[in-house]
């Protein structure tokens, strides 16, 4: 279901959370890059286009410290997601209370699985001792409300991990015209998405604004790149807003801005006038980035 | 088998599954794959172009016993009348101007069986403002000094919807598959190639500037997203 608020950003609701998210989340591995006082002029940035999620990590440098004092200001507007990359009990609950003890607050509201990579990670999460009895535990007692999992791996692998984990209520993972485009035989990141909207679990998206691989480090040094992310990010407005549009359009839940902080304001602008995209246009950019590693041969037609 | 969404798209509202199907000009068999995703029962894909005939052929190859590749020209497309369920002119029309336009529709309608269904893909006439049109432009400049025909000729749904109609086919629906239509840096440089292709016939004379403006302009389009692609869907009243 989707709504817009007075705030003047879309809502639509996380799955069996039943939170009503805006279609634009903050990553806030953003503030990783910013001093304190720029952070908190950040969330507030944030704040003020009616984002109501938020998404942290305890690996994101010191973002969990920098968005603490403006998440404790303004707790009650903020649906909060954390996660964690270890994958068994005691490991889990260790971060838990770490990120709980950084970033001030008595619970999140959506504990995730960070990462996922492989399929012995899934069968360890899910075994006795595994991180999902930790984070059932912290349900039980009050310290987290939600379970999910984020992962960029094989699409198939996270399909396990939904006919596996009865109470996961989100996933995050990447949406863009370069992975709907893939057509390889395999399970691909859409049929991800069907999956997870047929089980009513919520959906957040992630490389929505990746263009593509830095150059080689011997083209481009690593010190010279002009963005954070570990990938090239388109990085004009209209560019930003295209891609915002198309994630969107694909019926996730949310869409997550990309990393570098210089690029949120403009991922803002396009959640707050996001109006659809047609069809047509989401052929034609998924048209625009096939092709480039398409077995077919170079070809006059679409 | 990589089947692109224009295709995937043109097809989803088509009987396709078990039906005999054709793909007049088969290209690299982009249609072809997708009737045969899309589980058709046999597919002839008809081109008269050697390099298309064994790229098509090496692309379906694994599904010898569903796929032929014929190696023919449409305008005498070597199947009997009324053959074919379905029938596709996937980014066809294009390439031929109207005399084989013609030629080819009255064939395609011969070969088509009474109620088959006909899914005609292809660009709608370029925008004046678009970069492309000057790639396109001295395409059919060396094509028409080299062969004396357009290499290229965009023609709007409505007018081949005139067209295949007086040929006996009821219109059924009009889908934009492609809007903007992305002429990537490969179609750029693919329509460049097929320009300084036909200059290479020409003498040292006309060859020489010709070659120079088309390196000039694919240069100078680069890439560029503009026009509209659309698919008719059609059925034989028979």
């Amino acid at each position: 279901m989707a709504t817009v608020p007075e705030s003047g950003m879309e809502t639509r609701t996380l799955g069996t959370t039943g939170h009503d998210s805006t279609i634009t989340t903050f990553g806030a591995i953003a503030l990783n890059w910013l001093e304190q006082e720029g952070a908190n002029q950040m969330v507030e940035h944030v704040l003020d286009h009616g984002v109501n999620h938020f998404d942290v990590a305890p690996t994101y440098g010191d973002a969990e410290l920098k968005l603490g004092p403006k998440l404790r200001q303004h707790r009650e507007d903020i649906f909060l997601g954390c996660k964690t990359q270890e994958r068994d009990y005691e490991g889990a609950k260790r971060k838990l209370h770490r990120s709980l003890d950084r970033l001030g607050v008595e619970k999140i509201d959506l504990y995730q699985v960070h990462g996922l990579e492989y399929e012995e990670e899934l069968d360890e999460i899910t075994a006795d001792g595994g991180a999902l009895e930790a984070f059932r535990e912290a349900r039980a007692d009050g310290l987290i409300d939600h379970i999910g999992l984020t992962s960029h791996a094989d699409p198939g692998l996270i399909i396990d991990a939904v006919d596996e984990i009865d109470d996961l209520e989100t996933l995050m993972f990447p949406m863009n015209p370069v992975v709907v485009g893939q057509d390889d035989g395999e399970d691909g990141y859409e049929d991800v998405l069907d999956r997870a909207t047929e089980a009513d679990i919520g959906t957040l998206g992630i490389k929505a604004f990746a263009d593509g691989p830095w150059p080689p480090t011997d083209e481009l040094a690593e010190s010279d790149r002009p963005f954070c992310n570990w990938y090239e990010p388109v990085h004009r407005p209209d560019e930003i807003r295209e891609r915002f549009d198309f994630a969107a359009s694909q019926g996730l839940t949310s869409v997550v801005n990309p990393g570098d902080p210089k690029l949120v304001s403009m991922v803002l602008d396009a959640a707050r006038r996001y109006d659809g995209m047609d069809e047509a246009t989401q052929r034609s950019l998924v048209e625009q980035h096939r092709g480039a590693d398409s077995p077919v041969p170079q070809q006059l037609h679409h | 088998m990589d089947v692109p969404e224009t295709v995937a798209t043109a097809l989803d509202d088509r009987p396709v599954e078990g039906a005999v199907c054709l793909e007049a000009g088969a290209g690299v068999g982009n249609a072809t794959a997708g009737l045969l995703a899309a589980d058709a029962d046999r597919v002839y894909a008809v081109t008269d172009d050697p390099d298309h005939a064994r790229e098509t052929r090496q692309r379906v190859g694994g599904d010898a016993d569903r796929a032929a590749v014929i190696r023919a020209d449409l305008r005498a497309t070597p199947l009997p009348d009324d053959s074919v369920e379905v029938v596709t002119a996937h980014a066809l029309c294009n390439v031929l101007d109207p005399a084989a336009l013609s030629a080819v529709a009255a064939e395609l309608t011969r070969v088509a069986a009474p109620g088959a269904h006909l899914v005609v893909d292809d660009y709608e006439p370029l925008p004046d403002a678009a970069a492309v049109r000057d790639l396109f432009a001295v395409e059919n400049a060396a094509s028409e000094l080299a062969e004396s025909r357009a290499a290229l000729t965009f023609y709007p749904a409505a007018m081949l919807r005139r067209l295949f109609a007086g040929f006996g086919w009821a219109f059924d629906r009009r889908r934009t598959l492609l809007n903007p239509v992305p002429w990537t840096e490969r179609h750029v440089e693919a329509h460049a190639d097929a320009a300084r292709e036909a200059a290479a016939e020409l003498d040292a004379p006309l060859r020489k500037p010709l070659t120079a403006e088309i390196d000039r302009v694919a240069d100078a389009v680069g890439s560029e997203s503009a026009g509209e692609m659309y698919s008719l869907a059609f059925w034989l009243d028979g």
